[in-house]
């Protein structure tokens, strides 16, 4: 027999893969990035000053959506592209 | 050779169903229940129901892929949908991809949210939706499986699976299935579909991100106030998303206390603004925690009361169900909208 799949889709995504260019983790400027749940803010704080006995920590800035349930704002995600070369994310939950 | 998750097609050797629902479970496309063969002229008859329309669908979060009308239809045969009631489960899909319906966050989230389908205007009684005794409850084809038919695609097409990319914490019952239609019949207001702007004749599928239905259980009070104060208490809750996530909910009035609400003299518009004064969440029953997190994310109380909803606005009222003093509430996820799209016929 012959069914149709449930979850045929075709892809909205382009197959062309971006190149990353290598982080320097010593130097380089990283967004920490809460959702906005409860403990985000305090885990990428701590992870803020473990980072601070190998590197210097005033290029590595605190962000957050401005709310937990919603998708990050264009604005933010256009600061984060422009101004950082690495972004570690906090799911609080 | 292509895998089968890469084929729309798939050639399967005949089988039985019970061989055929071990292998769908296979392939993740099961919500746990007996599912129906989406063979090809059975999909075929229920793409034909949906020939007026023809506007392309945007890509389905979280998985971003876009659908075939075909891989749609699949889903509604295997939910054990009739032809006719797939425009209905077509057009609710349209309205959980309104980009503020926020799909991707309310099937990734840790909450139980479901999504709710109400129908409104003539479809309910040609496909035969229950808007009467029960209408949330079980018995009635067109309830049970367009709203499963719904949760089979955001399963499917929208790859929200149990566990992985839907997060919930415990989940909801709502999830197997959430359709209900308006009681237009007994609705002593507007409608809620002509509330929204549609014509009366028009039919419409409104849906919302939300928990399933929370009962409002007043036999006693006699005028339209005495209700407000009880459905007030069952809304007022610290628990609720939207205590501090914001958002809009419903509160499906059963036709008794509305005919009771009109008859004192209460209006779609009074009963909201009611509502949202007396449902306010004193400050009292927050946990300081909670304070804490809330004052840090710019939920701010308004005096020593937190609102559970931006405005009155928020509060969306209709009227289904049948004889007896019960009502409903709904709340929302909180960071969502309530989507109402016209069926196109």
């Amino acid at each position: 027999m012959r069914i149709y799949n449930p979850s045929f889709g075709l892809s909205a995504t382009s197959k062309e893969k971006i190149e990353l260019k290598p982080v320097n983790w010593k130097t380089d400027a990283i967004a920490l990035v809460s959702n906005s749940k409860p403990n985000a803010r305090e885990l990428l704080w701590g992870i803020r000053d473990k980072l601070s006995a190998h590197r210097q920590v005033e290029n590595i800035k605190f962000l957050a959506k401005n709310s937990a349930s919603q998708p990050a704002p264009k604005e933010l995600l256009q600061d984060i592209a422009q101004n950082y070369r690495a972004a570690l994310l906090a799911l609080g939950d | 050779m292509k895998d089968i998750a890469d084929q729309e097609v798939i050639d399967l050797e005949d089988m039985d169903i019970e061989a055929f629902n071990e292998f769908a479970a296979e392939q993740g496309w099961s919500d746990g229940m007996p599912l129906y063969v989406p063979t090809e002229s059975k999909v075929a008859k229920f793409v034909e129901t949906v020939r007026g329309d023809n506007r392309p669908y945007p890509p389905v979060p979280p998985r971003q892929v876009i659908p075939t009308i075909q891989a749609l239809a699949a889903n509604a045969v295997m939910a054990g949908c009739k032809p006719e009631y797939f425009p209905v489960v077509t057009t609710a899909l349209r309205g959980v991809l309104d980009p503020d319906y926020n799909l991707h966050g309310t099937l990734a989230t840790t909450h139980s949210c479901a999504p709710m389908v109400m129908v409104s205007g003539p479809i309910r009684h040609e496909i035969g939706i229950n808007c009467g005794s029960n209408c949330f409850g079980q018995g009635w084809q067109a309830n049970a499986t367009i709203g499963r038919a719904l949760g089979l695609m955001l399963l499917n097409v929208a790859g929200a699976k149990p566990g992985e990319m839907d997060r919930s914490t415990q989940g909801n019952p709502a999830k197997y299935t959430f359709c209900f239609g308006e009681n237009e019949e007994e609705n002593p207001w507007t409608p809620y579909h002509v509330q929204r702007g549609f014509a009366p004749t028009d039919s419409v599928v409104t849906v919302m991100s939300g928990e399933g239905p929370h009962n409002l259980n007043d036999h006693g009070s006699t005028t339209g106030s005495g209700l407000l104060t009880t459905f007030a208490g069952g809304m007022s809750n610290p628990g609720a998303n939207t205590v501090y996530g914001k958002g809009p909910m419903f509160v499906i009035i059963g036709p008794e206390h509305a005919a009771t609400l009109k008859r004192d003299g209460f209006t779609i518009d009074t009963i909201r603004e009611e509502l949202w004064k007396r449902s306010r969440v004193h400050l009292s029953r927050i946990s300081p925690e909670n304070l804490d997190t809330y004052a840090t994310t710019g939920h701010k109380p308004d005096g020593d009361w937190l609102s559970i909803g931006r405005s009155p606005e928020d509060i969306h009222i209709t009227v289904a169900g049948g004889p007896g003093k019960h009502s409903a509430f709904i709340p929302s996820f909180g960071g969502t909208t309530v989507a109402s799209v016209r069926i196109a016929r």
